[in-house]
């Protein structure tokens, strides 16, 4: 059986001495360049583009109130409308993407970095193994939302605490991950022909373990960074993420949700940018899977 | 008019490659006829075979032809294909291990492959299944219909997917090297038992494999295949008499042969001279070795290696050969470390290693080197060649970085590969070329011990060759002592000084390697001896002759 796979991934050369494979393996950031990958690149471009460009592409700020302009609809004026306290809603969501981003780019990165560091330093080690896994265990068994409101109580709704609820979530979810790659990796005869050559524990992690257990890690990382842009949302739309008058995504879709019979308008431009940021994420995620499964 | 069995006419199958996996195959296969399809890997064996029972993967594309009994199949939709396969054709796979289902008896799976055709049910189907078991030598065969595949030895299962195969009386058997998992002296039995079957039932057997003393003893003719052509067919006889070919030449010179009984005799009028007595310190010694598997705290502990007693002296090469589970990868393993030893000593250069702690152990460590049986998998798949080879001298920090690229240099010139390879990844590599690599890395820090775990049995046979040639010459060149690790009891022959034949984690045999070879004094060994397939069809083979079900395996089951 085995054989078969030979004949089709490394026929023979005409030259004996040309007898390898020409095709080097598309790494999976070749996936990043084309389909579903460079859709999800461009898509989530034009959303962190929007973020950081606020200052500049907004008509008012965040926190302005416009005399007169009382839940008007969109016009060319206010393009997604005004709010009840006559803010701009269009101005609000682009800053809105700010703290999303925060949440994604920082929180999600932190929340992964510790978890992989915890995974790979524990899983190494028997006992180190079985006290992380059990507190990974006691971690996961709350419901995200429980564990939010749990963390609520202690420090008060907050960016802050959505952040710290993020990295919390994420960390296990990394070192479950991280345990799993390490343990198939490290049986493989490359570490173990560094440990014969006299590397340590830590050369082997560095050099062999870490670099050859990253695919799965950042498929994982793209999912949890939309997982984030909805517990975001989800702690937002509880009262329990960013404080008023600052605004983001869920807070926005909140306050939109309030106002629904008065502006059923309110809502719609941040959930669209939560859709987009989501989907483009995932598009990532996917095309990034399926690169490692080619 | 007689019409061939299986005609297979300018047969090409290609994927999205370039290069096609198979170009142009031709081959015919007559009723009762034994055919050898022989090639290196690569060389479309497998894909040919595959094609005639339309089992080839998602993307392939076939041309030309296959013809069974005169009716085309390449192309047939899959409802035809199903009548073909099991009835007119079946398959036997390499692997007995994966080619049976875990939790469905033995039994049972004779019973699917009966129903699968609307075949015989009930008490019939047992009766059915039994007669198969019992054409396939299974002892006791009602009793072994209840058993799951794990309660059989490695040699059984392959019986029972033989027994499977033969379930609907096919006319033609398709063997992908069904003996190539298997240790040699259940491999010679397996052999006998194709050829019996052959002879009881008039089935044709289309075998393929890379194995030369496989094709020599059950072939009646040998169609040889390179690059997915056909480069020479002959019946067996005169293609081992008289190779046409140079490839095929090239082919049978590359296999490493046993000495023949008449050099035996020979060898031992030369070779009894007492061994040189040292009392040098040995490069390694083993010291009534035991290493257990399992644990004592579950009740079940395992034997691997049992009060083993050896010693290899300096800039000699030790050969360790035996069958799966008799130890001597553990042995070895254990002279590198990577084993807790559970009782005896083993001393490195006359020093303790499980004792020696701090810069002590350090320094026997870099004295040691391993070289892995998987040249695909001992390779970090993201180091470049040349980062390979320098990481030993990275891990302890010898030399400048001008000096390990310069040894890197040296090493690959040692191991003949251009330095055009220093940049490429292993992926780039053939297994040869990556297997050299391997040595080269192995190499690096002069060791005085180098442990080679199989290292040669990922390869074919042509590459084999070379790479054993460059091990012996750098063996004499750099003087290291060696432990050879091998079941292939040729391959050790060509380089070993001493052997040590091992079975079940004892040593049953210990000498010079033309001594054991030459005159073996255990009965162990003569027997291992006697089931390697001699690559020449007019020797007799011992156990190919001998008949009757296995014993041996009743035995191991148990």
């Amino acid at each position: 059986m085995s054989e078969s796979l030979i004949d089709i991934a490394a026929p023979e050369a005409t030259s004996p001495d040309d007898q390898f494979d020409q095709r080097r393996r598309p790494g999976i950031w070749t996936a990043l360049r084309r389909g579903k990958g460079l859709a999800g690149l461009v898509l989530i471009g034009v959303v962190v583009a929007l973020g950081l460009l606020a200052p500049v592409l907004a008509p008012h700020s965040a926190t302005e109130q416009i005399p007169g302009a009382n839940l008007v609809g969109p016009s060319g004026a206010h393009w997604f409308g005004t709010d009840e306290v006559n803010r701009d809603i269009f101005s609000r969501t682009l800053y809105g993407i700010r703290t999303d981003l925060i949440v994604v780019f920082l929180a999600v990165p932190i929340g992964a970095a510790i978890g992989i560091f915890v995974g790979l330093i524990s899983s190494w080690w028997t006992f180190t193994d079985v006290v992380a896994q059990r507190v990974f265990d006691l971690v996961l068994a709350f419901p995200t939302l429980i564990l939010a409101i749990a963390l609520t109580a202690f420090v008060g709704p907050g960016l802050r605490t959505v952040f710290f609820v993020i990295v919390a979530v994420e960390l296990p979810v990394f070192g479950r991950l991280t345990r799993t790659s390490v343990r198939s990796v490290r049986e493989m005869p490359y570490v173990e022909a560094a440990h014969v050559v006299g590397a340590g524990s830590l050369w082997q992690l560095r050099r062999h373990v870490l670099p050859n257990s990253m695919e799965p890690l950042l498929v994982q990382l793209a999912v949890s960074m939309s997982v984030a842009v909805f517990i975001e949302g989800a702690m937002s739309f509880l009262g329990l993420g960013v404080r008023p008058p600052q605004p983001s995504l869920g807070s926005l879709i909140r306050d939109g949700v309030r106002n629904l019979y008065d502006a059923p308008f309110f809502a719609v431009g941040p959930l669209v940018i939560v859709v987009a940021l989501v989907l483009s994420l995932l598009l990532v995620s996917q095309a990034l899977a399926e690169a490692r499964r080619a | 008019m007689s019409e061939s069995l299986l005609e297979i006419t300018d047969l090409g199958i290609s994927f999205s490659h370039p290069r096609p996996a198979v170009r142009s195959v031709s081959v015919t296969v007559e009723e009762g006829e034994v055919v050898a399809l022989v090639g290196e890997s690569g060389s479309g064996k497998s894909m040919t075979a595959r094609a005639v029972i339309g089992l080839l993967p998602d993307g392939a594309i076939a041309t030309g032809s296959v013809r069974l009994r005169g009716r085309e199949v390449l192309g047939l939709p899959e409802a035809e294909l199903n009548q073909v396969r099991g009835r007119q054709v079946a398959m036997v796979f390499q692997e007995p291990q994966t080619a049976l289902n875990p939790v469905r008896t033995v039994g049972w799976q004779i019973g699917e492959a009966l129903r699968a055709h609307g075949g015989v049910r009930g008490k019939a189907a047992k009766d059915r299944a039994v007669e198969l078991l019992r054409e396939v030598e299974i002892p006791d065969p009602e009793e072994r219909l209840g058993f799951y595949p794990h309660q059989l030895s490695g040699g059984q299962k392959q019986r029972v997917v033989l027994a499977l195969a033969l379930a609907n009386e096919p006319e033609l058997l398709l063997a992908d090297e069904p003996t190539t998992a298997l240790d040699v002296t259940v491999q010679a039995e397996i052999l006998a038992l194709l050829r019996r079957i052959r002879d009881r039932t008039g089935t044709s057997i289309l075998i393929i494999t890379h194995n030369m003393g496989v094709v020599a003893h059950l072939a009646d003719r040998v169609v040889v295949l390179r690059q997915g052509e056909v480069v020479e067919e002959a019946g067996t006889r005169e293609l081992f008499a008289a190779p046409r070919h140079s490839y095929t030449r090239q082919l049978l010179d590359a296999v490493p042969r046993l000495p023949t009984p008449e050099e035996r005799v020979h060898a031992v009028t030369v070779d009894d001279a007492p061994a040189v007595a040292t009392d040098a310190v040995a490069a390694l010694e083993y010291d009534d070795v035991r290493v257990h598997y399992g644990s004592r705290m579950r009740g079940r502990v395992l034997p691997a290696v049992d009060g083993v007693t050896l010693r290899l002296e300096r800039g000699q090469v030790l050969g360790l050969v035996g069958e799966s589970g008799s130890g001597k990868t553990t042995l070895g393993r254990l002279a590198a470390g990577l084993v807790p030893l559970a009782g005896g000593t083993v001393r490195v250069g006359g020093e303790d290693l499980v004792r020696a702690r701090g810069r002590r152990r350090a320094d026997l460590r870099r004295g040691l080197a391993f070289v892995h049986q998987d040249p695909e998998a001992s390779l970090d798949p993201r180091f470049s060649i040349a980062e390979a080879i320098r990481e030993p001298l990275d891990v302890h920090g010898i030399g400048s970085r001008k000096g390990r690229e310069a040894r890197v240099t040296e090493l690959l010139d040692a191991v003949r590969l251009p330095q055009s390879f220093l940049q490429r990844r292993p992926r780039e590599l053939s297994g040869g070329q990556r297997q050299r690599v391997a040595l080269a890395r192995a190499l690096t820090l002069d060791p005085r011990l180098l442990i080679a775990d199989e290292p040669t049995s990922a390869l074919d046979v042509s590459v084999q060759a070379e790479v054993l040639e460059l091990f012996a010459d750098l063996q004499q060149r750099l003087g290291f002592a060696c432990v050879f690790i091998s079941h292939d009891l040729a391959v050790v022959n060509k380089v070993a000084d001493h052997v040590a034949v091992l079975r079940s984690g004892k040593v049953v045999e210990l000498g010079p390697a033309a001594r054991v070879f030459g005159a073996p004094s255990h009965d162990y060994t003569r027997q291992l001896l006697a089931a390697v397939p001699v690559p020449d069809p007019t020797v007799p083979n011992l156990v190919t002759s001998a008949t009757g079900p296995a014993l041996r395996e009743q035995h191991i089951a148990s």
